[in-house]
């Protein structure tokens, strides 16, 4: 079964994913909505990845990032969280089914690395997304 | 006991329609969806062979002459997998990777197709 794509949306109504995606270049947004797709039709762990999808591990261990590559190499990421429980859970967070939630995008140079700032600003959203329920998503 | 009303989940649905409105991300979009699919159904395969096998990701690494991180990051990593590493590892694995012709090309064998 496909799983739904969600995007987080702040308190003050923002959605930092569509904010990101917006300032994308028009192939690398299409090829983050193709690698979305891919991974929400073959979700965790049927999708092998390719390169494409990998977890994410120390302080940010529970999430998952979504890579592409850009003009003149430049990164850009997708950094995500999964909502599968049971469906009871998943019922109280406002979901019908099991979702990929994406929290925000990062971008950076070729052979740099982004720094624990960066990190912490979306462990912060992500935070704020997992402190609500029902979730607040866009809609 | 009252139904839990459930969220409204078609955001995503609704951007991607109208992204797809726009030919150039179309194309792109639609270009990257056949290589993502390809490079996962060659590794899903040959994962599949390797766990079939018994085999674990450092024996395969070992048996190409590669580190096992380097195998490792084949599966999940951010890489463009050489083409001579996948046709070791589909050797070692009892496969191998063939070109085939797509129904509908006008050649009469050359589009890629795994046979892992």
């Amino acid at each position: 079964m496909a799983w739904d794509v969600v995007f987080y949306r702040a308190a003050d109504g923002t959605v930092p994913v569509d904010d990101f995606l917006d300032a994308c270049p028009t192939s690398v947004r299409a090829r983050l909505f193709a690698i979305l797709d891919a991974v929400a039709e073959a979700p965790p762990p049927q999708f092998s990845g390719g390169g494409h999808w990998e977890a994410m591990h120390g302080a940010m261990g529970g999430y998952f990032e979504i890579r592409a590559q850009g003009p003149k190499r430049e990164q850009f990421r997708l950094l995500c969280v999964l909502e599968n429980a049971e469906a009871s859970e998943l019922k109280r967070r406002g979901f019908p089914g099991p979702a990929l939630a994406v929290i925000t995008g990062l971008r950076k140079p070729w052979m740099t690395t982004f720094s624990a700032n960066d990190y912490t600003g979306v462990r912060l959203l992500g935070d704020d997304y997992r402190s609500t329920i029902p979730r607040r998503i866009a809609s | 006991m009252a139904e839990i009303p459930t969220t409204d989940t078609s955001h995503y649905q609704r951007r991607r329609a109208r992204e797809l409105a726009d030919a150039e991300f179309r194309e792109e979009y639609e270009r990257a969806r056949v290589e993502i699919a390809q490079v996962d159904t060659i590794m899903r395969q040959l994962d599949a062979r390797r766990e079939a096998s018994g085999m674990s990701k450092a024996d395969l690494a070992r048996l190409i002459g590669k580190n096992p991180s380097t195998v490792r990051r084949l599966f999940t990593a951010e890489v463009n997998p050489e083409l001579k590493t996948i046709v070791a590892m589909a050797s070692v694995l009892g496969a191998r990777i063939e070109i085939v012709g797509e129904p509908s090309a006008n050649t009469d064998s050359s589009t890629s197709r795994s046979v892992a």
